[in-house]
């Protein structure tokens, strides 16, 4: 949860500067992200064919509205990097992060090749766990597996969720087969 | 048929068994949620919304209503006890709450919330029965163009009470309206942003877009912050029964906390925050004798608690009249819900009450079973929820990401959805992290497609004019609420003292 946002209107005061350094380089490349996506959006909106119809306008319409808007808002996210009016960040913790975005990586990857849900799944739980600084990983990895073994009878046979199947899932099916 | 009747025929779906059972898993579900802070119901639903798939339109929509009114009674207990509101309808809660709970006496702080969320959800939901059919009367003559008013309006509103910064807001509304347009375009067949690729081509569900942004990227948030959070839970001191003379300093604060959450709930504010604090600011201001020395003093006001609560779940019930009666989310847990809706191909609006009258009254009277279920489930049973907030944080979260992928894996089959997952993962955490509100892009995704659709038949009826936007009355009275409700946040916050801003900058839930 954010606490220390602060709110707009205080946040124009100009006798407070909340950072001694001029500008928010994190914030300019949110704007360049912007302008970026606008220049996509554009790009793919003005190459769809011509139509003649009623409405005078065709699908490309709204795609350049959307361009535009995020063209302005993007101008005004470097107003806002330039005067630092970006809430303050508390400090990064890199490895939690780290270890979240690798366990999704992880399950991708695992069902990619065929692992199938519970593997896949308790590689997931177990490396977010041990993220969320729960040790040792092979514990956490091994109750991940089965949580998800769980998971995959109660989803895939009570409600009938098409979950990828692999060689543990394939063990569990069988007797659920007759 | 009168609304009574029709009321009576939507309690005969609500108390089939199966639609019981939906209630009760979801105000169980709401309730364990609300309790634990950092998830709110807006991100149960979204978790909910794949795996809800199988469950039949009627029993997925009473389940998420039961998570929102629950979720509403639960962030009470966390509100109390810890002082960590479980979601931001909660923070008023704590101001009072947990000074009683530390003064022993919150067993009474329970019970006068849970009564207070009792009060102020049914008499609400009542409320919404009366009004949304004079609502759908109104909504029947409109056309296109105050269609497509209504949903700037929306726009509008959701980017500006949100959050901290309308630039912001408005960002996220704009990014919500990117995402909005990949896939075929409905009028012709048009693939936009696909990029060749066939996932793309049809759409990006509404389910990933919520569940990455809120719940892999409330995770990513919170793994990202070093630890410094005091979890000190307060014991349940004292009785949850209220005395005769404790609900008679409670029944004004009930009366007053109802109505200003039904009448801010419908109005595109951005849910209860605004009527919690108001009910909170006029209890304190009114309270006289005793009531005014605990309200100053460390003791602790039963009467801070009862308005607030009252006030949180009536609005809950007032979010319901635009979503069901003009298809607008006027929060984040609505605006989910809303996709929900769609996801069984039903368009909540006027015709939704002409076309499929029994699943909307049956969920108008399933709110009414939520509440009782809610009240027995909050009362004695409080030292259950209270044990939840023992669970460590590493299997909660990792249990949250288990749960999203599994759901989003499920319903759709495909690797891809999870790569796409992970990236709007990550959008949500940098906009967390940025001070971007979240719930703009969800309205924008959901709602964009919409308005287009209504601009461009608009146009087409009007033969490519521009100028029928503008001509009709209703659609100006519209536009200048919407104008109206973005300067209104600016001129409150101004008006307001320093420190109740920060209330204010949360995301709503």
């Amino acid at each position: 949860m954010s606490t220390e946002t602060e709110g707009a209107g205080e946040s124009r005061l100009p006798s407070e500067p909340q950072h001694t350094t001029g500008r928010d380089l994190a914030g300019l490349a949110i704007a360049l992200g912007l302008f970026a996506l606008a220049i996509l959006i554009w790009w793919d909106a003005s190459s769809y064919p011509a139509r003649r119809n009623y409405a005078q306008v065709g699908p490309e319409i709204f795609p350049y509205v959307v361009a535009a808007g995020l063209v302005v808002f993007g101008f005004l996210t470097v107003r806002l990097a330039i005067l630092s009016e970006f809430p303050e960040r508390s400090e990064m913790n890199w490895p939690p992060v780290g270890w979240i975005v690798g366990a999704v990586v992880a399950e991708i990857t695992l069902l990619s090749i065929g692992a199938g849900f519970i593997l896949a799944s308790g590689a997931l739980f177990g490396l977010s766990a041990r993220g969320m600084g729960r040790r040792p990983v092979w514990f956490t990895v091994l109750v991940g597996v089965c949580i998800s073994a769980l998971l995959y009878i109660l989803f895939r046979h009570g409600l009938g969720l098409s979950l990828r199947a692999g060689p543990l899932e394939r063990l569990i099916d069988s007797p659920f087969r007759r | 048929m009168d609304t009574f009747s029709l009321l009576l025929n939507g309690l005969a779906v609500a108390i089939e068994p199966m639609n019981l059972l939906f209630a009760l898993i979801g105000v169980i579900l709401g309730t364990a949620v609300g309790v634990m802070p950092g998830i709110g119901p807006a991100l149960t639903v979204a978790l909910l919304l794949p795996v809800s798939l199988s469950f039949g339109a009627t029993g997925s929509l009473i389940m998420f209503a039961g998570i929102y009114y629950g979720g509403m009674y639960g962030g009470a207990i966390s509100s109390i006890l810890l002082n960590t509101p479980g979601e931001t309808a909660s923070i008023m809660t704590a101001v009072e709450g947990n000074k009683m709970a530390r003064d022993g006496r919150g067993g009474k702080a329970l019970g006068a919330a849970a009564i207070g969320s009792f009060f102020g959800g049914s008499f609400a939901t009542l409320g919404l029965a009366v009004v949304a059919p004079f609502m759908v009367m109104v909504a029947l003559s409109f056309g296109p163009a105050e269609y497509f008013a209504l949903m700037v309006l929306s726009f509008m509103t959701v980017s500006a009470a949100f959050g901290g910064s309308i630039i912001r807001g408005l960002t996220a509304l704009f990014l919500g309206l990117a995402i909005g347009l990949v896939g075929i375009d409905k009028l012709t067949g048009q693939a936009r942003l696909a990029f060749g690729v066939a996932e793309l081509r049809d759409n990006i569900s509404i389910a990933i877009v919520a569940v990455g942004l809120f719940a892999v990227g409330e995770t990513l948030y919170i793994a990202s912050q070093k630890q410094n959070i005091s979890d000190k839970v307060e014991a349940i001191k004292g009785s949850v029964w209220l005395t005769l003379a404790d609900l008679k300093r409670c029944i004004r604060p009930y009366i007053r906390g109802t109505l200003l959450g039904f009448s801010f709930g419908p109005l595109p504010t951005g849910g209860a925050e605004i009527p919690t604090f108001l009910s909170y600011s006029t209890e304190r201001k009114t309270a006289k004798g005793v009531a005014k020395e605990e309200f100053e003093g460390p003791k602790g006001a039963i009467e801070g608690v009862a308005g607030p609560e009252a006030a949180n779940n009536a609005s809950a019930a007032g979010t319901l009249i635009p979503l069901l009666t003009l298809g607008l989310p006027t929060s984040a847990t609505a605006a989910i819900m809303l996709a929900g809706f769609q996801q069984y191909g039903l368009q909540p609006g006027p015709l939704l009450f002409t076309n499929n009258p029994d699943i909307v009254w049956g969920l108008v009277a399933s709110l009414f079973i939520a509440n009782l279920m809610l009240v027995v489930l909050n009362l004695p049973f409080v030292g259950v929820w209270v044990k939840l907030l023992m669970i460590p944080r590493p299997w909660l979260y990792a249990g949250i990401l288990t749960f999203a992928t599994l759901g989003i894996v499920g319903a759709e089959g495909s690797v891809f959805a999870l790569v796409l997952l992970l990236a709007f993962g990550l959008l949500g955490f940098l906009m967390r992290r940025f001070g971007y509100p979240l719930a703009p892009v969800l309205v924008g995704t959901i709602l964009g497609p919409l308005a287009e659709e209504q601009l461009r038949r608009g146009l087409m009826i009007n033969r490519g004019d521009w100028t029928f936007l503008f001509t009709s009355p209703i659609a100006l009275t519209i536009y200048a609420i919407a104008f109206a409700a973005v300067l209104g946040p600016v001129i409150w916050r101004a008006l307001q003292p320093k420190g109740a801003n920060t209330a204010f900058a949360m995301d709503g839930d």
